[in-house]
């Protein structure tokens, strides 16, 4: 069933991807090559002096460590979710520690201000 | 046969229009574009059409070539009640109040081959020389210097909010972006997505639009809604304003009602664009408040604010995210913002200069930057 | 064989699904800015056309590879999602045991497609498109996949088909709304749509797609298309029963739920506001997500009381 399950999933993305990819790469309507004065940036009228790739400031970068930490928490939950019912409180107890830690650890950033946008 | 049928279905859709609009046209630009026939373009890229609507500033002539050039094939320009820019060869102009049969007539023309696409005004060359000069064919000698690619790189700065020594970049934007009022531009250095320093390099074009109580607020409304991402509100605001001009009764309950709905004030952050004791919020909040007067009388355009000597357009915006300066700039009506953005003397006159002296010291400031990273 | 039927009937929905999308597009907005209602199936077609017409432009130095790579692989990752959704019973294109975890790559490889497309365009108001989406991206995310974990438990099952068989007594929708509301939320984040457009958004001129014309608009366009009716489907299986209902046949019901949420998630795109990205990776952290903990413990005490 499993390998039934991914062939399947895979003839879609082979399907997809091809009918995107005939779409995104079909010739257009106009033969003209693309010029210079055609291919600067769009800036509402200017031109820019620089290329835009930059070492960017990203402002939420200490919220995206958190987001680290509760992806690895997904890891536990897809098991937990199948045997939640078999298992019943004791479960329920080991999650609920689980999510109360990770919610200290949302509280905290929030204290030490990671969600604030600098 | 295809591409026949292609063409008959591209020739009836909506004509993709991007206006770039002069002194006394922004009303008209917006109730323009409530026309089904007419699709207005964000950006200059979805655009068959640039639509220059109203006189050109001689300042912005260049401007408007570039937007020309960057428009993909085909492509055409309609002069609407303007002037030609030179070096547009055969320009189409149009004079009437109502320009949508002139722009759907050039559309169709161009999707059926009966118009031929409009060739550069600009020369085809990269902005910088730097093909194949130096070992790496930056453009430069040894590991430094040079434009490779046609552009220097940004170059780090420190930063407002946390001090981190990241890229600054510093690029003009405006006079013709959809989201600023048009003739408006800044020369504005982000970090990210926060603006370190905004300078004006010119200032919005005159629009002469008489307060005029409930009209002057829907207006306003319809150009500020879409930054929340509710232009169908817009278009209903511009629609109303539009009726209560013609002297047609409009509904005015319901547009408060959706507006309430939508969280649009809440969605708003206080404490932003402090003028005269009033943030981004209070003024749309007056908006709406405008929109129980009669349409003349009640409140004068003096109570909106006038003589706003001491605050400057670019003092409100450093230090504001991206959205946040957006929100700003467009909770002014153009006059204010006229008179929010003086322009200085110095500033007009140095704007090539500044610009120049900025690169070359980015790239002698290279060695020195490198370790300037200061942390938190 | 049911498989093989699956994997046929996916494409011909995602297309349907597409079209009724572009119509809902364009038939909603004027309906909420209270004009004349103008539904036609022919208006997205010329409109593509004119699209697929125009010369596909570039910028100084793009990223040309990922440029073109990440609207092709958005649109895949819409038909993947997809693929695990049951058309009815017994028939599904892609019938995993963890059905939600493979949905749930999807969707934080959307996130990548989203950045990529913005990044790869060497233009300021893209680039800023491109990282403010992941602000809002990734904690989106989170919020799906708890909800999705609290329709997993009362199914004892990851697979997409057992969720389904277990709403035969109660749908989800009535077990966690609130957890369905912050699914239709994760779909306007996915579809870049209205409140949740953080990277195509009139703020900056179109974000992403400022540079894109002709082809790669064309593709773009359909990539989000595709993704509203991805999740659409998925949100009509995982609360709304899927393909359980009475009198008609399994497959009508879906095309019935999925086009349901299809226009409230359209309407909400238009009736709602949106947050500046700060304030709105604050409310997702500190409220929304808050939320979604509590639901899945509802979720849990309820099982165990009564399950």
């Amino acid at each position: 069933m499993a390998l039934e399950g991914l062939a399947g999933a895979l003839v879609i993305a082979f399907v997809a991807a091809s009918i995107a990819t005939v779409i995104r790469l079909a010739p257009s309507g106009s033969a003209e090559s693309l010029t210079e004065p055609q291919k600067t940036p769009f800036l509402g009228g200017g031109a820019p002096d620089t290329h835009a790739w930059q070492r960017y400031h990203i402002r939420y970068y200490p919220m995206t460590l958190l987001f680290i930490a509760f992806e690895m928490e997904m890891m536990f939950m897809y098991p937990w979710a199948v045997v939640f019912v078999e298992e019943g409180g004791k479960a329920m107890m080991e999650m609920g520690m689980f999510l109360a830690i990770l919610s200290v650890g949302i509280v905290y950033g929030w204290r030490e201000g990671i969600f604030r946008w600098q | 046969m295809a591409i026949a049928i292609l063409r008959r279905l591209a020739g009836a859709a909506p004509a993709p229009a991007f206006p770039a609009i002069g002194a006394g046209m922004r009303a008209a630009a917006d109730d323009l574009f409530l026309d089904g026939r007419l699709i207005r373009a964000d950006s200059i890229r979805h655009a068959r059409i640039l639509l220059v609507a109203g006189p050109v500033r001689e300042a912005d002539q260049d401007d408007i070539r570039r937007l020309h050039d960057q428009m993909l094939h085909p492509r055409a320009t309609l002069w609407w009640k303007s002037n030609p820019v030179p070096d547009f060869a055969e320009p189409a102009t149009c004079d009437e109040d109502d320009p949508v049969a002139a722009i759907e007539a050039i559309h169709r023309a161009l999707i059926e081959g009966a118009r031929d696409s409009e060739p550069d005004i600009l020369p085809n060359e990269p902005p910088n020389p730097w093909r194949g000069k130096g070992d790496y064919g930056q453009g430069g000698e040894g590991m430094m210097g040079g434009t490779p690619y046609g552009r220097p790189m940004a170059m780090t700065d420190d930063d407002l909010r946390d001090g981190l020594a990241l890229d600054a970049y510093t690029a003009p934007f405006g006079p013709f972006l959809p989201m600023l009022p048009p003739g408006l531009k800044l020369s504005v250095t982000l970090q990210g997505d926060v603006i370190q320093t905004a300078k004006l390099l010119r200032p919005p074009s005159a629009q002469a639009e008489a307060y005029d109580g409930t009209v002057t607020a829907l207006r306003a409304l319809g150009r500020f809604l879409p930054i929340l991402g509710l232009e169908a509100h817009a278009v209903r605001c511009l629609e109303a304003a539009r009726s209560l001009s013609a002297g047609k009764p409009i509904e005015l309950a319901k547009i408060r009602q959706f507006l309430f709905w939508s969280g649009a004030l809440a969605a708003i952050p206080s404490g932003i664009g402090m003028v005269e004791d009033t943030d981004v919020r209070m003024r749309v909040e007056r908006w709406l408040a405008a929109l129980d007067e009669s349409p003349t009388g009640g409140l004068d355009g003096s109570a909106t604010m006038s003589p706003l000597k001491p605050a400057r357009l670019v003092d409100l915006l450093r230090g504001r995210e991206w959205s946040e300066a957006i929100l700003i700039v467009n909770s002014f009506d153009t006059d204010t913002l006229i008179s929010l953005a003086p322009v200085e003397a110095e500033d007009a006159e140095t704007e090539g200069r500044a610009r120049e002296d900025g690169i070359r010291m980015d790239h002698e400031g290279h060695g020195t930057h490198a370790h300037g990273a200061t942390g938190t | 064989m049911t498989q093989v039927l699956a994997i046929m009937v996916l494409p011909l929905f995602l297309l349907a699904g597409i079209v009724a999308a572009a119509v809902l597009d364009r038939a909603v907005p004027p309906l909420v800015a209270g004009r004349s209602l103008k539904a036609s199936f022919v208006g997205p077609i010329t409109v593509a056309s004119s699209r697929a017409m125009g010369q596909t432009g570039a910028t100084e130095h793009p990223d040309t590879i990922s440029w073109i790579l990440a609207p092709i692989l958005y649109f895949t990752l819409a038909a993947i999602g997809l693929s695990v959704v049951p058309f009815a019973p017994g028939v599904v294109a892609a019938d995993l045991d963890a059905g939600i975890v493979l949905w749930g790559a999807c969707e934080s490889l959307t996130v990548v497609a989203v950045f990529l497309h913005g990044w790869s365009a060497n233009s300021p108001l893209p680039l800023i498109g491109a990282y403010r989406y992941v602000a809002i991206g990734l904690p989106a995310m989170l919020l799906s996949m708890f909800v999705l974990i609290a329709a997993a438990l009362p199914a004892q099952s990851l697979a997409v088909t057992d969720i389904v068989e277990a709403q035969r007594s109660v749908w989800n929708i009535v077990r966690q709304p609130a957890g369905f509301v912050l699914f239709l939320m994760l779909g306007l984040s996915l579809s870049l749509r209205g409140p949740f457009d953080f990277a195509d958004p009139y703020d900056l001129a179109g974000g992403t797609t400022a540079e894109i014309s002709g082809a790669a608009r064309l593709t773009w366009w359909l990539a989000r298309l595709a993704m509203l009716v991805s999740v659409s489907a998925m949100t009509a299986t995982v609360f709304l029963g899927g393909y359980l209902g009475p009198v008609l046949p399994g497959f009508v019901w879906l095309v019935v739920k999925t086009g349901l949420v299809l226009v409230v998630l359209v309407g909400a795109g238009e009736v709602f506001a949106r947050l500046p990205p700060d304030r709105m990776m604050n409310l997702i952290w500190l409220a929304l997500l808050p939320l979604s903990f509590l639901m899945l413990v509802a979720v849990g005490v309820e099982l165990l009381l009564w399950g």
